[in-house]
């Protein structure tokens, strides 16, 4: 019966000789394992506003806003920290190399208003040049076109994305070419107004008008 | 003699979530107990009807913070058994070393609070400061302390990087000899042989009529391991025994505890050693419709999923049986005839996944007396005491 | 006795009330039984072939609802459930309760999710919902509406 008591007296005075073995947070910082989930972050340079990190999000932690009326069109991510799981979901969706949105190891994230708690980013947002409504950010589009390489021509919107951005396609070649309607086909359009032009305007401009 | 009746909860100080609890009382021996639950009830099964397989995963994991992995591991045993197709070797040893770094966690985290509960405040701070070595390895290995997010149908999310796999070993190794002498403090002392044997008592036909689960069916002779009976992850390559005891009491279920931390330790630094190379993922594309039965054996008993699909990405139903589901109801059997003080450890010894904090009424004929949970738990340390003095140690 | 000799015992023995049988894996069957055999054919696998009573699901298929039982016989890691179907309009199956004591709160539990009745359980309230959720509304079905206007419906911020 004594020797229990002794083995416990033994360890009781080794601790107290012994530093706590608490740290001593706040006054140190604390650093995490690197392999820590801690906030996710996007990168404005890398992410393209595709909206897969929005669609796969278990929480419904990501959202989005597309401002078309002002003077830049800009899709606006959000991120809402307070709702957010910290599971990477959206890492793992990213399309561009899983960099466009990457968990960081930031963990001190307490504040005192709900209303704050959330990070944006702004992309730039290509317009319908006939309705005005979005399609997608510029830089998804010359993502698409830059990976499906020469297929891109196919597609005007794709191709005259390409090369806005390349610089050879001038805006006032495009607005000097003759046009019995059918200047509409190469223009820059949403999936809606590409199906209308494609169906009403005239085949060939000798063949005239009222032709499907 | 007069009966009363003591409600204990939702608020309780040593259950982790809120459960009612009415014991009727004669003097002070307890004569029947009655369970209202439903007070955490979430709706999960209608929300995975909502989300798509992938997605559910998350749903499912928040369903329990301590046993936290068994609950992913089971469904996505379950969709996997829709079609069915198994996981690969990598993922199932890395899926088990997930699994039993919890089991780790999950008893220490109980031999704390029952130790605080009996009045030995140090065995509480020891044992969760020898949690904190076993959660270290869990960030190390999969970026958090406790909702792993490792696991999705068809395999794992994240590799184990061989960089990080010494470190995590040493940090095992440190735990063995505290584990050593803990384990010896803790079986050897007369005074917990006083306090703890021979109450509660659960027989082998109970425990088989009551279908009870885990540890709690364990210590009372019957000898059912999901992980035994039917293996799944690593568990039929590595080398390992099942803990059985006999008597069925309250320090039995200790004993079962304690003993089987060990083993869990022994499987984690085996697969940490042994670690195959290959895929991790099947990669799965598209469910076909049918159905699925996934088990898992979470640190209370076996977690129980069962999913339809029918085609689509998405679960038709989703059904989730919990291991304190079975095991709480044998307390109509366990808790008539102890005492008041007795009553809340009986209760607490099957380890229920629950979360908690206060409050407790007396009605009695002449008023209301209301006791705070400070009060109940020092009417349990009173009671050490009191077994301390007849003893004769102090 | 091998997989194969329990399944073919069972066969025999209520061979009547056995609708279909589905041999998925060999750790897996399904069986679909009459509901007035029920209690019979779940007694035997419980008491003579001293299966573990797993859990009883019940679900909406849209034409009508089911029950499946679970059991499972550890020393061979064999896993029998057996499906039961019943009428959407009214429906009932005798109860395992006195039979196996871990049903009760099984029961109890699918009774006030999906609407079904078991005439012989010995106390059949409400386990999981609350007080004041009406009458005869059960969230599990299908067609379930939501009832409470005053519920937060997004952030809430």
């Amino acid at each position: 019966m004594k020797l229990p008591k002794v083995r416990e007296l033994l360890e009781a005075i080794k601790s107290l000789s012994h530093r706590p073995y608490t740290s001593k947070f706040p006054f140190k910082p604390h650093q995490p394992f690197p392999s820590f989930r801690g906030q996710p972050k996007y990168d404005p340079e890398k992410c393209l506003g595709c909206l897969a990190c929005e669609e796969i999000c278990p929480a419904e932690a990501i959202a989005h806003e597309d401002d078309t009326k002002g003077d830049v069109p800009k899709r606006v991510m959000i991120h809402y920290t307070d709702t957010c799981i910290f599971c990477g979901c959206c890492e793992d969706a990213c399309i561009a190399d899983h960099e466009g949105i990457k968990l960081s190891t930031d963990w001190e994230l307490a504040f005192f208003d709900r209303a704050e708690a959330f990070e944006t980013i702004e992309k730039e947002l290509q317009l319908c040049e006939i309705c005005g409504s979005a399609i997608a950010c510029k830089d998804h589009l010359k993502w698409i076109a830059e990976k499906i390489g020469e297929l891109s021509f196919s597609n005007p919107t794709l191709y005259q994305s390409r090369l806005k951005r390349l610089g050879v396609v001038d805006e006032s070649i495009l607005s000097a070419s003759r046009d019995y309607g059918r200047a509409d086909r190469i223009k820059i359009l949403c999936a809606r107004c590409r199906r209308e032009t494609s169906l009403t305007t005239p085949a060939s401009p000798a063949g005239g008008k009222g032709e499907a | 003699m007069q009966k009363s009746v003591i409600s204990i909860g939702p608020f309780h100080p040593l259950q982790e979530e809120p459960e009612h609890f009415s014991l009727t009382v004669e003097g002070e021996t307890v004569v029947d107990v009655d369970v209202e639950i439903g007070y955490n009830h979430r709706g999960i099964e209608k929300l995975s009807e909502r989300r798509n397989f992938e997605q559910s995963t998350f749903v499912i994991e928040r369903i329990c913070g301590i046993c936290s992995t068994s609950h992913p591991f089971a469904y996505t045993r379950a969709v996997e058994d829709i079609i069915p197709v198994e996981a690969p070797e990598r993922a199932k040893y890395i899926r088990t070393i997930i699994a039993e770094g919890e089991r780790v966690h999950s008893h220490l985290l109980w031999m704390g609070l029952a130790g605080h509960f009996l009045g030995y405040n140090t065995v509480w701070m020891w044992v969760w400061r020898l949690r904190e070595e076993i959660l270290d390895v869990m960030e190390i290995l999969s970026g958090n302390r406790n909702s792993y997010a490792m696991f999705k149908p068809g395999g794992v999310r994240r590799d184990i990087n061989p960089d990080d796999i010494p470190m995590a070993l040493k940090k095992i190794d440190a735990i063995i000899p505290t584990m050593d002498r803990l384990k010896k403090a803790i079986l050897d002392d007369p005074v917990l042989h006083a306090r703890l044997k021979g109450i509660g008592i659960l027989s082998k036909e109970e425990a088989i009529n009551y279908c009870a689960l885990g540890p709690t069916s364990r210590a009372s002779g019957v000898d059912r391991d999901v992980r035994k009976n039917a293996p799944y992850g690593a568990y039929d390559r590595v080398d390992w025994d099942m803990i059985v005891t006999q008597k069925g009491d309250v320090f039995d279920k200790v004993v079962v505890r304690v003993l089987e931390t060990y083993e869990s330790i022994k499987i984690i630094k085996t697969c940490l050693q042994q670690l195959p190379s290959g895929e991790i993922d099947l990669k799965l594309k598209s469910i076909p419709p049918g159905e699925g039965i996934g088990a898992a054996e979470a640190p209370r008993g076996e977690t129980f999923h069962y999913v339809r699909s029918d085609g689509t990405n998405r679960p038709v139903r989703h059904k989730v049986r919990a291991p304190t589901f079975m095991n709480l109801p044998t307390c109509k059997a366990t808790v008539p005839g102890s005492t008041i003080s007795d009553a809340a450890i009986i209760l607490a010894s099957i380890d229920p996944c629950y979360c908690c904090t206060e409050r407790m009424a007396v009605c009695t004929p002449g008023g209301e007396r209301i006791y705070t949970g400070k009060d109940l738990i020092k009417m349990s340390q009173d009671k050490t005491e009191k077994i301390k003095r007849e003893m004769g140690i102090k | 006795m091998t997989r194969a000799a329990v399944l073919r015992d069972f066969q025999d023995r209520f061979r009547e009330d056995i609708l279909d049988f589905f041999d998925k894996s060999p750790k897996r069957a399904y069986f679909e039984i009459n509901p007035d055999a029920l209690v019979p054919a779940a007694t035997y696998i419980f008491r003579d072939l001293g299966a573990r009573f797993h859990i009883a699901s019940g679900v909406d298929a849209r034409t009508h609802l089911e029950i499946l039982y679970h059991f499972s016989i550890e020393t061979m890691n064999l896993l029998i459930s057996l499906r039961v179907k019943l009428d959407r309009e009214n429906p009932k199956v005798d109860s395992l309760a006195n039979v196996i004591k871990g049903a009760n709160w099984i029961e109890r539990e699918i009774h006030e999710l999906l609407g079904i009745d078991f005439p012989g359980h010995p106390e059949l309230r409400r386990l999981l919902l609350a007080d004041e959720w009406p009458e005869g509304v059960y969230p599990l079905r299908q067609d379930y509406q939501e009832w409470d206007k005053k519920a937060v419906r997004d952030r809430g911020v």
